[in-house]
């Protein structure tokens, strides 16, 4: 038989055992691919919206090639200890190192470089497919056609040689390190040394849960009025980060093992088939996968978290666009809404104008303000507020001694709790008028570019807003003291109409709520994409790592299968055992990343959008399903082993 | 009373057109309380024999009986369930679980037949003691000699008292002091508990310790020997004497 028998003899079996391995190579040049197929595309100018989007994307496909190559290397890995008894078999018959390494090359070659092909050829049909998830997030109306192009071609080729060549690399160092002798033990010493649980693996256990449970308590104080100026801000932050990602570690390397052997204590020796299979297999695999384990949770939390954010602030475009922009339309200038409002009539859409003169006031919150003021870093509790008349809005009606602020949001909420009720003065130029104040309401009358950027609007009495004009401090005021705001009577004329306001040149400033709301989506969007790009290609690649090592451990555990058999538990007892052992390896991880997100998102979401649950749970359901997808494959794989096994 | 009875016992492996015929038409009848070694050269089918009674493997064409019961054509699951009630195992190669303590391991077979854990804890203890390693149950198996394992693995076969006990070598991996321990052990508890063993060696120590030897020469029964009321050491004698005719070796007595 001659080396190139050899070598495809082994193709086809390893392509029969790797078939994940292959699928997953392909998947991520597919990916990778399309990806870059969508960098190079000319319809994605304007998804891509500015350069920002397009420095977006391309930050986004140097990750992808991370992710992606360290997956490929550390498949590799798995996949080369798996061999090391063929490999120790060659070396046994005479062949040289430099040969296998050789035949191991081109074996190779032929596998990754065909899967290259096939993975080019389903990125290349998927990217339309792609295209047009993109343009249908960000709200772009194009065409998506498709683009062979040769630089995505070249790119893809050039990643994934180096890749390649790396692995290959990798191999040579693996072969040349090796004897003989170690190539036959190398799977007894990979896997950890069974041993009883020592007190420092307890105390790190311990401490593993006190840390995420640290980590978790101080990441729901961090927004909540504890943490004021912007250096304890960023240390929190910084605490947060290293005590949940520490415990995560401490948590696989000792907790786990830690519970599982309380478990076991606790049935002092009398365990059943499902215990057998999953609490004692676990105890000893899970600590030596635990720095894997842990980059696996870190990343799946940081992408379970920021799409959620993401899809929060996509999914509430439209209600914060509505807070920002209290109007359909909103101009400053009389001349322009005149001009706008003309060609309303002309093409008989009805509306409501309304127009609200105000004036910036210095005010002293003092009183009202529920903060310890140097924590915060300010100078004095005052602030510049936009002040309007009663006169102005609808439905409020205030004594000379009372004032209502309105419109507040969550974000400066979080920084600046204001009581319910108290005192608060307005500074004039030279008088000052004392006002009770009545409470906080949660309406928004006034544009954003009025509040600078969140402050309540004070709504006074008519005669006080007179008082104030009259000794007004100029250096407070803005360029514009007058905000109209043009509303469609019907919900349907409101795409005409900014069809329209599109159409038109406004001397001051003019804001559509529709166009808002479209651009943010837009940015949003393309950042969601991008976000879940990422998140999909970490989760097959993590999702297939997991699945490797399952594997392996199953070709490890046969023999256990076989005594268990022998002393008579049925394959369907040792089914559900596995089924259980398999919940725990995918859903401990699962259900950590899924918790470290909910608490990252729990912490700030306010600042992305308006609504919390919808959004998370169902990025957070996505993600499970799919996950779980892998965890049923690994089932079906110890089916085909147990099956085997006697 | 048999506790076994095996007719006509053949199998065969391979297809229609490569057909190796491993057993040759065996009968076996083996009585309660009795401690049986089947002897043979390598490939002569002794392992495949212990298989195939011990329903781990089906057999081509025959019967098995066990306490009176059809063992052939019972299905995957009521085998398991036979196997669970009815026997225990001892390997050569222990074939403990080396993630669980020697007490886990040791426990097994109980819970797979959901026996109440106090009565659990009390075989326990009774099955470990006699054995010697009571003392060593929360070891894991790394920790512990070869010998103390195939202790473990022979407490593992008595503990749920099985009508029969099957033996692969038990004695292939361990030294001779550590075997004529074991051995000796199991002679006890077969007195002792009225346990069958049937031993599959070709250890002529270890099958001296046993009140019947069946020897096996490709694929049939050779010949017979029974120990009676002689020593251990003339039974070992007669042994070495037939493994000598059978496997045509000269020896020098």
């Amino acid at each position: 038989m001659s080396i190139n028998t050899i070598i495809l003899r082994n193709l086809k079996k390893n392509l029969k055992n790797y078939y994940l391995y292959v699928f997953a190579l392909i998947f991520s040049v597919a990916l990778y691919f399309a990806f870059v197929t969508l960098q190079y595309d000319p319809s994605m100018s304007e998804a891509k919206g500015s350069i920002k989007g397009a420095a977006a994307i391309k930050t986004a496909s140097i990750l992808l090639v991370a992710i992606v190559s360290i997956f490929l290397l550390y498949a590799n890995t798995i996949f080369i200890k798996r061999r090391s008894k063929e490999i120790g078999l060659f070396q046994l018959i005479g062949m040289t190192k430099n040969e296998i390494f050789r035949l191991l090359s081109l074996e190779n070659l032929l596998l990754y470089f065909g899967s290259l092909i096939i993975g080019i050829f389903i990125g290349f049909s998927v990217s339309k497919l792609i295209l047009m998830v993109l343009f249908k997030l960000t709200g772009v109306e194009g065409i998506a056609s498709l683009h062979f192009s040769s630089e995505a071609l070249l790119q893809t080729v050039i990643v994934f040689t180096v890749i390649y060549i790396f692995i290959m690399l990798m191999n040579f160092v693996f072969i040349k390190r090796q004897t003989i002798l170690s190539l036959f033990r190398v799977v007894s010493i990979a896997e950890g040394k069974v041993k009883k649980l020592s007190i420092l693996e307890m105390i790190l256990g311990v401490l593993g849960l006190a840390l995420i449970i640290a980590g978790y308590y101080i990441s729901s104080l961090l927004f909540g009025g504890d943490f004021t100026s912007m250096n304890e801000l960023f240390l929190a932050m910084v605490v947060i980060l290293a005590s949940v990602i520490i415990g995560t570690y401490l948590f696989y390397k000792g907790s786990v093992s830690f519970i599982a052997s309380l478990i076991r204590k606790r049935k002092d020796g009398y365990l059943n088939v499902n215990e057998v299979l999953s609490l004692s297999s676990i105890m000893f695999r899970m600590k030596s996968s635990a720095l894997l384990l842990t980059i696996i949770t870190t990343v799946s939390a940081l992408a379970i978290g920021l799409l959620s954010l993401s899809y929060i602030s996509y999914y509430s475009a439209e209600k914060s666009a509505q807070d920002s922009l209290p109007s359909h339309f909103s101009f400053t200038d009389k001349e322009d809404a005149g001009k706008f409002t003309g060609s309303l009539q002309k093409e008989g859409l009805e509306y409501k104008e309304k127009s609200i003169e105000l004036l910036h006031v210095d005010a002293n919150m003092e009183d009202i303000l529920d903060v310890n003021l140097e924590e915060m870093n300010f100078d004095s509790p005052n602030m510049i507020l936009p002040v309007v008349s009663e006169t102005s809005i609808d439905g409020i009606k205030l004594s000379p001694k009372e004032t209502v602020l309105t419109g507040y949001n969550d974000a400066l909420q979080k920084f600046m709790t204001l009581k319910d009720s108290g005192e608060l003065e307005f500074m004039g130029k030279t008088n000052t008028i004392k006002q009770k104040y009545l409470g906080l309401k949660k309406d928004f009358v006034l544009p954003f570019y009025f509040t600078s950027g969140g402050l309540p609007v004070a709504i006074v009495d008519e005669k006080v807003y007179e008082d104030l004009k009259a000794d007004l401090n100029p250096e407070l005021q803005d360029e514009d003291s007058l905000f109209i705001g043009v509303d469609m009577k019907s919900d349907s004329d409101i795409e005409k109409a900014n069809t329209l306001f599109k159409e038109m040149e406004f001397s001051g400033r003019a804001d559509s709520q529709q166009e808002m709301s479209t651009r943010q989506k837009m940015n949003m969007g393309l950042i969601m994409f991008i976000v879940g790009f990422l998140g999909l290609t970490f989760l097959v690649t993590s999702g297939c790592i997991l699945y490797f090592k399952q594997m392996d451990q199953s070709e490890d555990e046969k023999p256990n299968y076989t005594i268990l058999r022998k002393l008579g538990f049925t394959q369907g007892d040792l089914l559900r055992g596995i089924q259980s052992k398999m919940a725990f390896n995918f859903g401990i991880p699962l259900i950590v990343g899924l918790l470290h997100s909910y608490f990252a998102v729990q912490s700030g979401w306010f600042f992305f959008g308006s609504e919390l649950w919808m959004p998370m749970i169902l990025v957070m359901v996505l993600y499970t399903v799919l996950y779980s997808i892998f965890g049923i494959l690994s089932v079906i794989y110890s089916k085909k082993v147990i099956k085997d096994a006697l | 009373m048999f506790v076994l009875e095996a007719k006509k016992i053949h199998k065969s492996y391979g297809n229609k057109f490569n057909r190796q015929e491993v057993l040759k038409g065996i009968d076996i009848k083996i009585e309660t309380g009795e401690f049986v070694s089947i002897m043979g050269a390598s490939g002569s089918g002794k392992t495949t024999l212990l298989n195939v009674l011990s329903s781990i493997d089906s057999v081509s064409g025959g019967e098995i009986k066990i306490e009176e019961k059809e063992m052939t054509r019972l299905k995957e699951k009521q085998l398991a369930q036979f196997r669970k009630k009815h026997l225990g195992f001892i390997f050569q190669d222990y074939n403990l679980l080396d993630t669980l303590t020697v007490k886990e391991n040791i426990l097994l077979p109980l819970s797979v037949s959901k026996t109440p854990k106090k009565e659990a804890d009390e075989k326990f203890a009774a099955v470990a003691s006699e054995l010697g390693i009571f003392e060593l149950k929360d070891k894991y198996p790394n920790e512990i000699s070869g010998g103390q394992k195939q202790r473990t693995s022979a407490a593992r076969a008595f503990i749920h008292e099985p009508s029969i006990i099957f033996a692969d070598e038990p004695t292939g991996a361990l030294d001779s002091k550590s075997a004529s321990d074991l051995l000796n052990k199991l002679s006890d508890l077969n007195q002792k508990r009225k346990a069958t063993i049937i031993m599959v060696t070709h250890d002529p120590v270890a099958a001296s310790f046993c009140s019947r030897v069946i020897f096996i020469k490709d694929g049939q029964i050779y010949t017979q020997l029974n120990k009676g009321d002689q020593s251990r050491q003339a039974f070992f004698k007669d042994i070495m004497k037939t493994q000598g005719v059978l496997g045509g070796v000269q020896h020098e007595h």
